[in-house]
């Protein structure tokens, strides 16, 4: 007792600071995965919520089926294909945008930052109506411009595989100006001594960019990456509202393959299995990520 | 310092504070009184509904009915969310897919006692196909509010040109017709069928005598009715009489002649009239083509109970007014949704050609099976009749692994 | 300097490129929430209407209940920013106090970030509701109200404060919570306000929680008012694009205010 109570009176400041926010991941997020968890066993639909004693235990049931389920591995094979393509886009691109952003300080610069995050902040139902008519392989835009340069109309989102990439493109459309963002907060902090004393020392610019300004994005860029990766990994609302996962489930993602097991077919007890193998692929991807940039996470 | 970790202490005391406090629930009276009797209606509907029920309120004076208009796409969810936590609104809009689904979860009450004060809401008022929809497992649990069905659409004078100025009236005549019209040249189709909608698939084998589900709850989807019926519809894909893959714009595409015959329920008779005004008097809607059977489905939306309502008799009430007569017809004018009610057929607006045909095909359909597992059997169906007209898979040995597929669904 | 000009160029040249790009879908989008129903289907499309209307923006204030959704809308942003000075107080301990169980509280809502949302949407909804808080603005807030995403944010910004500016506040004798608002914070303006900018945007676009949340249309946010515009059967894209139309401009505005703050927040490098 008297060493608990010690340590409060040693620790107490951050643990108030941390405690209100603590507390409510707990209640609204760690105690709903662990009944999630709980929910994986067994076979609850909609009569199981409305009534407990419908629920019965299944044990490693749902798991089972769930690598029997062809849908539900083509989902993986289908994630993996997002995950590897989108994700070094988003931060390339998101980075350089920055870059491109912190080079001048004038109005068109500041105009043209407000443009290119304009998507970030767009409603999805928006997002999907307006892409759903660009891609439109009859009345869209782009297959009326790509008819400039006599290319052939393309069925943007009936092709299985350039479904899949049309969907990349909308999705780095909409996800690149939060990670520019965070970048161009990044860039402002570097101070421009570093950039003086370097080009006294000599240093041209490719050399300042490479020897300065990308290691001290560093944790920008450990963040970009980490909740880049999470979120690509979840990948859910443009398949979602683009295409439903098809032609032939050729778009369908992990998340959607939850979404749609829960929430329109209510095999809860599958859907939330389903959550747990994505839930263990983004901690492993996360753990990855901490082990390759442990060196430079804290300085 | 310590009033420092006093003001701390506060900060989280407040946090606490508003997570316990905030008025919990809607209470059931208001200030004077009047009892209020919530109501969930979807999208459009829900919209519109409050302006329907003043009616109903002048006359019930002590009653006044709340309407919570929910979006169509996450009404499941709502639901879903109302059924676990027990509370939720007195009466329910009920889309008639879901209903097996939610009173095999006991969610809808049932209102077969309540039957003999309203005369309203029995059986004989209805279409055949809609009174399938009411009962679940021997109970009443939804009274039809309005209805839907398929019906072909037409353009009068490409149809006329093809020799078949009042429509196609069998499936040979509907396959020779779509032939003629895809042979108008490059980039002309006969029809569209709309692959990813559950029911299509089910018409047409139903037409073909096929049952999909017996009443034993075997899949009948390897049955040669059925697989006929697919065989049918993939000969559409194979000789290029629908488009490939559904970008068009399906009112563009009628109004402009490359797709002049399609397959849909009546909110499309709005839909054409606005955004293609250039073709009226040029297109018209018959009922579906004959195999041996012309079935089509029927849908649309009951009004349920919800069974954790404390006030039963006042929604029952107010439903059995929804199904007056003269509601209906007021809805009908209001929403553009059909009368589920036989009688209210016979009044003048109904009589319009356009819809007429609605009428005449509701006396010739059917919901779809009427069991909870539907919505995932659809699913299966869908993605099989994907494989057979857009990947090539062979018809019988596809089907027959969607017959492998609902039977494992169904005995679960 | 030629060279240093022809730089400049490029970098514009490349600039503006990129932004035209990002912009096709904004421009398509203004220029749709203006067309009349037929216009829709034309070939070739047209990318600014032939015959402008201001219909749709009409049906869409009329057909809304505008006024009390936007207002519910304004009251979860403000809750959510109050959720942001929370993050931030949990980023800037995790960041700059040694304390046991540091590493795996840390590690525990990093966790929380990679629960898919769909999962826990149904057991978060029965904890509301044990607590009788459905149908209520805090039920609708308070789920939401703090994030991994934003403590993580925090607490990497502010990992880079230096400690001694810490040390030398304390030796002066200023108290804990003096050092976070009035150090700490004006420090991490930058963060706040690409915070604040992401929060606001959370808010505004708020809708599957805040619609399985109330029982009652007068809780409705604006997300949810526009999305009862599509029907069953088919979308009236017209009235779509004017309602996606409408939500962005406040938030273009309230960025361009913002992002000032950003590139002038040059606090940061007074910590070198």
């Amino acid at each position: 007792m008297q060493h608990i109570w010690k340590q409060w009176t040693k620790y107490r400041v951050p643990y108030l600071f941390i405690a209100p926010t603590l507390l409510l991941l707990i209640v609204f997020s760690i105690i709903p995965i662990l009944i999630a968890l709980v929910i994986s066993f067994t076979d609850i639909d909609l009569a199981g919520l409305a009534d407990y004693s419908n629920i019965s235990a299944v044990g490693f049931d749902n798991f089972v089926q769930l690598f029997k389920d062809p849908v539900f591995l083509k989902s993986i094979y289908n994630t993996a294909f997002y995950v590897v393509v989108g994700v070094p886009l988003v931060i390339i691109l998101s980075m350089s945008a920055a870059l491109l952003l912190n080079y001048g300080t004038g109005r068109l610069f500041k105009t043209f930052r407000v443009i290119y995050y304009m998507p970030s902040i767009t409603n999805i139902v928006a997002v999907a109506v307006v892409w759903g008519y660009l891609y439109n392989s009859q009345y869209g835009l782009f297959n009326h411009m790509l008819s400039w340069f006599d290319i052939p109309a393309q069925k943007w989102l009936q092709d299985p595989v350039l479904a899949k990439l049309s969907l990349i493109l909308m999705a780095l459309w909409k996800s690149m100006g939060v990670n520019m963002i965070i970048f161009l907060a990044a860039l402002q902090g570097i101070p421009r001594t570093y950039y003086e004393a370097a080009e006294i020392d000599g240093a041209n610019k490719r050399q300042r960019l490479f020897y300065i300004t990308v290691p001290l994005l560093g944790f920008a860029t450990f963040f970009v990456t980490i909740t880049t990766l999470i979120g690509w990994i979840q990948f859910f609302e443009e398949p979602l509202v683009m295409t439903k996962g098809g032609p032939l489930n050729e778009t369908m993602s992990m998340a959607l393959f939850i979404y749609n097991n829960g929430f329109q077919l209510s095999n809860f007890g599958y859907a939330a299995a389903g959550s747990f193998v994505l839930f263990l692929f983004i901690i492993a991807a996360t753990i990855i990520q901490f082990i390759v940039r442990k060196k430079d996470v804290e300085y | 310092m310590k009033r420092k970790s006093l003001l701390l202490a506060l900060t989280v005391l407040l946090m606490f504070s508003v997570a316990l406090v905030g008025c919990s629930g809607g209470s059931k009276e208001t200030a004077d009184g009047e009892k209020v009797l919530k109501v969930w209606a979807m999208g459009g509907e829900g919209q519109k509904l409050p302006e329907l029920v003043k009616q109903y309120e002048q006359q019930n004076p002590g009653v006044k009915i709340d309407v919570q208009a929910i979006p169509w796409g996450n009404a499941h969810d709502k639901l879903m969310t109302a059924v676990a936590s027990k509370s939720g609104p007195d009466v329910i809009q009920m889309g008639t897919s879901w209903i097996p689904e939610f009173a095999n979860a006991n969610a809808l009450l049932d209102l077969t006692s309540y039957m003999e004060k309203h005369p309203n809401l029995k059986e004989e008022n209805f279409f055949d196909g809609a009174v399938q929809t009411m009962k679940h497992d021997g109970k009443v649990v939804g009274i039809p509010w309005y209805v839907e069905t398929r019906v072909l659409y037409y353009r009068t004078d490409l149809l006329a040109e093809a020799g078949y100025p009042e429509g196609p009236k069998t499936w040979d005549d509907l396959k020779d017709a779509s032939k003629k019209l895809t042979a108008r040249g490059e980039g002309k189709y006969g029809i569209t069928i709309d692959g990813r909608d559950q029911i299509t698939t089910a018409l047409f084998g139903w037409q073909n005598g096929s049952d999909l589900i017996n009443d034993q709850r075997e899949p009948l989807f390897n049955q040669p009715e059925y697989v006929e019926s697919i065989e049918y519809l993939k000969s559409f894909w194979d000789e290029g009489l629908v488009p490939q893959g559904l970008d068009l714009d399906l009112t563009a595409a009628f109004k402009d002649g490359t797709i002049p015959m399609f397959i849909s329920g009546p909110w499309m008779i709005g839909t054409v009239k606005e955004k293609a005004p250039e073709i009226d008097g040029k297109w018209a809607t018959v009922v579906m083509p004959t195999k041996k059977t012309n079935t089509s489905s029927i849908g649309g939306s009951n009004l349920s109970v919800f069974s954790h309502t404390k006030m039963a008799d006042e929604a029952v009430k107010f439903i059995s007014y929804m199904s007056e007569k003269e509601t209906q017809l007021k809805w009908y004018e209001m929403a553009n949704t059909l009368p589920s009610v036989k009688e209210a057929w016979n009044d003048e607006k109904l009589k319009e050609p356009l819809v007429a045909s609605f009428g005449k095909q509701l006396e010739h359909s059917r919901p779809a099976p009427f069991i909870k597992e539907w919505e995932t059997i659809a699913q299966a169906i869908i993605a099989s009749f994907e494989q057979i007209t857009v990947g090539d898979a062979d018809v019988k040995t596809e089907l027959d692994a969607l017959n492998e597929k609902a039977k494992g669904i169904l005995s679960k | 300097m030629t060279a240093r000009r022809l730089e400049k160029v490029f970098m514009t040249t490349l600039l503006v490129a990129g932004g035209l790009i990002m912009m096709i879908p904004f421009i398509w989008m203004i220029g749709s929430s203006f067309k009349p129903a037929n216009e829709f289907t034309a070939v070739p499309p047209t990318i600014f209407p032939d015959q402008p209307t201001l219909d749709n923006y009409k049906r869409l204030f009329l057909e809304m209940d505008f006024l009390v959704y936007f207002q519910n809308t304004m009251t979860i942003v403000f809750w959510s920013f109050i959720g942001l000075l929370l993050n931030a107080m949990a980023g800037y301990a995790f960041a700059k106090f040694e304390f046991p169980g540091r590493n795996k509280m840390f590690y525990l809502v990093l966790a929380t970030m990679m629960i898919p949302g769909q999962v826990t949407m149904i057991p978060v909804y029965l904890i509301i509701n044990a607590m009788g808080l459905t149908n209520t603005m805090t039920g609708i807030v308070l789920p939401g109200l703090v994030g991994a995403f934003g403590i993580f944010l925090f607490r990497q910004f502010m990992t880079t404060i230096p400690m001694d500016l810490l040390e030398a506040a304390r030796l002066d004798g200023a108290g804990e919570i003096k050092i976070f608002f009035r150090l700490i914070l004006p420090i991490a303006k930058p963060v706040f306000a690409v915070q604040g900018i992401l929060t606001f945007i959370g808010a505004w676009n708020s809708f599957l929680w805040p619609l399985i949340m109330a029982n009652d249309d007068s809780l409705y946010t604006l997300s949810v008012g526009l999305s009862l515009l599509k029907g069953e059967h088919g979308t009236d894209f017209g009235l779509q694009m004017a309602g996606a139309a409408f939500m962005v401009v406040p938030i273009i505005i309230i960025f361009s205010f913002f992002q000032k703050h950003i590139i002038e927040g040059y606090t940061i490098s007074g910590m070198k």
